[in-house]
């Protein structure tokens, strides 16, 4: 029995697509120019989106994924499947990926973009999404640079980079050419860098993250010390709690807060300090800060030699 | 009834507070209200089953009537069909007093009757209800392309909607043209 949608009052409206699932939307967005407006007067959503400049955008809804695919067969338009038990597939008809995450966005009205990662595409296009999301005012949970060589150029996008609302990861494994230069001045809750030349002591200083984690660093034993002298002082680098610098530039030459490296807990019982799998630390060395707080370190000594620090912090916010 | 005539004024002697701590409270009786709809069938229901409606629930929470009173004044509801009102009413009596759990078995099941429920529900602000009106509308159209929801929600396609627009101008046109010339004949 057919019902006039469209025959209902605006709020009730509003109110049947609050009930409706990203799949009924982006069908219902494809019924007319008409409809295409009125969901947009269902306001904003709290779902989220993940595109990695690909043929496949997911939108999150509360612990499920809708997986937007793209497909070329038109037997397979909106045709949904389970694929998994959290999660659902559509197969739907697009030209550019962009657009296609900017119509969903739209459509949907998403303040959140879950993840945004940057592997397939041109620049241009990455160049356009930032400067769009940046004008919108939307977060970026999570912002991922990969290693590759499809996307050129990727020093412009850097440069947006502050702009950008990111609020919980950044990451980046791209290698940027050996006289690049880049100045984080906005921290999300974590970093982690592969090939990380270009994030100088002086950034590091200024950080503000709750885990840090520096591959392919040029920091040294110096760089190190000043950063943990200064941590010790009251008041420092209050958020926290997971520090680790892969360098080619630690050696046994210069003391860190005045141990010689290697530097860890030589003597029986072995001890280990978590937060967690991937972070964790054996016989790591403790430190005290001034007002009481203890961290522990370890530095191990290799061709690429490695720092890593854990704080036990209450009060800094969970990783 | 005023507060000396209940004996609460303050000269009246304390109540011996004797009774045992685990003894239950004396039964309010339940009040009823009547309510119609466009059929003029009136159906009785308790307070507590309103209290669900909150178009009802404010219409009635500073009345005071009294039985007789509540039955000669039932409540018209003139826009809602007798056979809408009757599910709506059966939803509240049967969730009195408790609030309605996710997956809600005692709803109305009729499809051909959603559209009017939906207003019906929206009018008389059922909260709960609506939501889970709403997501039975919502319901009809999952896994269904653009083509078949088009059919099911009886949306326009956007040739129909501008011929439509283009129709509903030619008409608007006709009739200004027709108010200036009847105006025109009326200053004649």
């Amino acid at each position: 029995m057919p019902i006039a949608l469209l025959k209902f009052p605006t709020d009730l409206r509003r109110e049947v697509f609050q009930q409706c699932d990203p799949f009924q939307l982006y069908a219902l967005s494809k019924c007319s120019k008409r409809t295409q407006r009125s969901i947009k007067l269902g306001g904003t959503r709290n779902w989220k989106l993940q595109f990695w400049g690909g043929n496949l955008i997911v939108a999150s809804v509360d612990g499920l994924r809708y997986k937007f695919g793209k497909t070329e067969n038109p037997d397979e338009y909106f045709k949904t499947q389970h694929a998994g038990r959290y999660v659902k597939y559509m197969g739907i008809q697009w030209g550019d990926a962009f657009n296609m995450f900017f119509y969903l966005l739209e459509t949907f009205r998403i303040r959140v973009v879950e993840t945004l990662g940057i592997y397939y595409g041109n620049l241009e296009k990455f160049l356009n999404a930032a400067r769009e999301l940046i004008e919108r005012k939307i977060e970026v949970e999570v912002f991922h640079i990969e290693d590759t060589s499809e996307v050129k150029d990727m020093e412009k996008l850097m440069r947006l980079l502050n702009q950008m609302n990111i609020s919980q990861k950044f990451t980046c494994f791209q290698k940027f050419s050996s006289n690049f230069h880049h100045n984080l001045e906005k921290f999300p809750k974590e970093i982690l860098i592969h090939y990380s030349f270009w994030f100088t002591i002086d950034q590091l200083l200024e950080c503000s993250c709750v885990r840090i984690e520096l591959y392919g660093s040029t920091l040294s034993n110096q760089d190190i010390d000043l950063f943990l002298q200064k941590w010790k002082s009251p008041g420092s680098f209050p958020n926290l709690r997971w520090l680790q610098i892969e360098s080619e530039n630690i050696d046994n030459k210069s003391p860190i807060l005045g141990m010689i490296p290697p530097i860890e807990h030589n003597h029986p019982p072995r001890t280990r300090v978590s937060l967690g799998a991937d972070s964790s630390i054996l016989n790591p060395v403790g430190v005290t800060k001034e007002d009481g707080t203890v961290g522990w370190m370890k530095v191990e000594l290799a061709t690429r030699s490695t720092l890593k620090f854990l704080v036990f912090n209450p009060i800094a916010p969970r990783i | 009834m005023s507060s000396t005539e209940q004996g609460t004024s303050s000269a009246a002697p304390a109540e011996p507070t004797t009774a045992p701590e685990s003894a239950a409270a004396p039964e309010v009786p339940e009040s009823f209200y009547y309510v119609h709809g466009k059929d003029k069938v009136v159906h009785k229901v308790s307070a507590g089953a309103l209290q669900h409606s909150a178009l009802i629930h404010g219409m009635i929470s500073n009345l005071g009537y009294t039985e007789e009173q509540a039955k000669a004044n039932p409540f018209p509801f003139e826009n809602i069909d007798g056979d809408i009102l009757q599910m709506v009413v059966d939803w509240c009596n049967q969730h009195k007093g408790k609030p309605t759990p996710p997956e809600d078995t005692n709803l109305p099941k009729q499809k051909e009757k959603l559209f009017d429920l939906v207003l019906a529900v929206n009018y008389l602000e059922i909260k709960e209800l609506l939501t889970y009106c709403c997501k039975q509308v919502a319901m009809m159209v999952k896994g269904k392309s653009p083509e078949e929801i088009r059919e099911i929600w009886m949306i326009p396609t956007d040739a129909e909607d501008e011929a439509a627009e283009k129709e509903a101008k030619k008409r608007a046109g006709k009739e200004a043209a027709g108010e200036t010339a009847a105006a025109a004949g009326d200053a004649k």
